[in-house]
């Protein structure tokens, strides 16, 4: 007899978990190369009401929701200028070392030099395989072609290298801007068709006023199922006041 | 005499299950392809009263009340463009298709993922079926083609939770499928706003009916019946 109450609190979980979905894109609007979080909603179990309904009837006990993974579109490239700022068009990662000293993948192309010439993320990740460049080369001697390969002053020194994996959903997170291959992320792949671009970096794919919209539509959500819980306890109130 | 309380209580019972049903409306205002319920009531049969002194009919009386079944407006709702890859509407008639370890169910909640071998499940990673029946495939980038996602007619849909339909495949479905975009909850939230406050008010009206019926048996037994 409770149950409606329940079906309605479920309602209301669920555009919780959407909520604070939203507030984490909102907050990552300026991280570049951050990929915003997809929210799955379902309903939930369907049964007969017991009495008061016959044998054709069901009653749903709500909704839930779970974040699904991400939105892997592309996001905006923003022209920066500095020779160690890279982005990738289409889709792939970074290669870079993991803090295990594996694999680990990042799509944050914010890169400079460590004190020895080798190229890192901003976050002092070692790029995998390393790409040396002499000691104490000027950046803006740094050439970075559209397939990755790097050369200061005319001479090659290494290759960014670019891969993929079958479901990005699956990677897990290393250290702060970069992501580890999982048995769930599936085999990793060459990424031939995506492309580098110097002096440029990939905005993170929030959308403001798509953000915005849904977060309006999140709260209208929530203030129906908060409704629908009132009114079962009013239905319930009613209920009860049978007896005098 | 006391049949009455029955029929009110049972006008209350059926309320109450429709009060849960608009409940679970409202929670699914945000499901992507949910369908929304409709209810028919039904009576328990009537019986013909008589006077049993002269015979003279004094008319029907109805024994009370029941929802007699549930049934889901399945037809189309709007749909919006969310531009994530993944997201997958049908535009027109039909429904996704994606095994299940209980068998081949139906949905048109089409956010969908990818597994690690590739293939395109739904967020409980169920793979989705294609035109022929098989798991659909997506690109070695990871992208999809629309047209390899099947839509499927389906007979006697029913929900069964998690956005899911049972029934049986009746061909292909006449929809279109439409990749980045979801269809939106059916939910209307003024329509179940007025039937959630139309129910509540019919069911303080039996509670009132079951009140007066009381009081009447009250004053039997306690005013009639007195000696005094």
């Amino acid at each position: 007899m409770l149950a409606g109450l329940y079906t309605a609190a479920a309602g209301m979980e669920a555009q919780q978990t959407r909520m604070e979905a939203i507030a984490n894109d909102l907050a990552n609007v300026s991280t570049n190369g951050y990929k915003s979080l997809r929210v799955g909603f379902r309903d939930l179990l369907y049964q007969a009401p017991g009495r008061g309904g016959g044998a054709g009837t069901q009653t749903g006990a709500g909704a839930t929701a779970g974040l699904i993974g991400h939105d892997f579109g592309q996001g905006g490239l923003m022209a920066t200028e500095r020779p160690l700022d890279v982005a990738l068009s289409g889709p792939g990662f970074i290669r870079v070392r993991g803090r295990d000293g594996g694999i680990a993948l990042t799509r944050d192309g914010n890169l400079g030099l460590t004190p020895d010439g080798r190229l890192r993320t901003s976050n002092g990740q070692l790029l995998e395989p390393p790409v040396q460049l002499p000691r104490g080369t000027d950046p803006d001697e740094v050439e970075i072609r559209s397939d990755g390969t790097v050369s200061a002053g005319g001479r090659r020194a290494g290759r960014i290298t670019i891969l993929n994996v079958t479901n990005p959903d699956g990677l897990a997170a290393d250290g702060e801007s970069a992501l580890r291959p999982t048995a769930a992320s599936g085999p990793l792949t060459a990424a031939p068709q995506t492309r580098v671009q110097q002096g440029v970096l990939e905005a993170s794919n929030v959308d403001m006023a798509d953000a915005t919209v849904e977060m309006m539509n999140a709260q209208r959500g929530f203030e129906l199922a908060s409704r629908a819980i009132q009114m079962q306890d009013e239905v319930l109130a009613v209920a009860n006041g049978v007896k005098r | 005499m006391d049949r009455g309380l029955y029929i009110a209580a049972s006008g209350m019972l059926t309320e109450m299950v429709r009060q849960d049903q608009i409940a679970n409306e409202l929670a699914n205002s945000s499901t992507p392809g949910y369908k929304a319920d409709r209810t028919a009531q039904r009576g328990f049969g009537e019986l013909l009263l008589s006077n049993s002194r002269n015979g003279s009919v004094v008319g029907p009386l109805g024994l009370g009340v029941e929802i007699d079944e549930t049934r889901t407006d399945l037809s189309p709702g709007p749909i919006h463009d969310t531009g994530k890859a993944l997201d997958l509407a049908i535009e027109g008639e039909g429904f996704f298709a994606v095994r299940t370890p209980a068998g081949v169910r139906y949905t048109r909640n089409g956010q969908f993922t990818a597994s690690a071998a590739g293939l395109l499940t739904d967020s409980l990673g169920n793979q989705v079926l294609g035109p022929g029946g098989a798991p659909v495939r997506l690109r070695g980038d990871g992208s999809l083609s629309a047209a390899d996602v099947g839509v499927f007619a389906v007979n006697g849909a029913r929900k069964s939770g998690d956005s899911l339909f049972t029934g049986t495949a009746a061909g292909a479905g006449s929809g279109q499928v439409r990749a980045g975009a979801l269809e939106e909850s059916a939910t209307d939230p003024a329509r179940s706003m007025v039937d959630m406050i139309a129910s509540f008010r019919a069911l303080e009206a039996n509670q009132k009916a079951i009140q007066t019926i009381d009081e009447t048996l009250g004053q039997f037994a306690g005013q009639v019946g007195a000696v005094s």
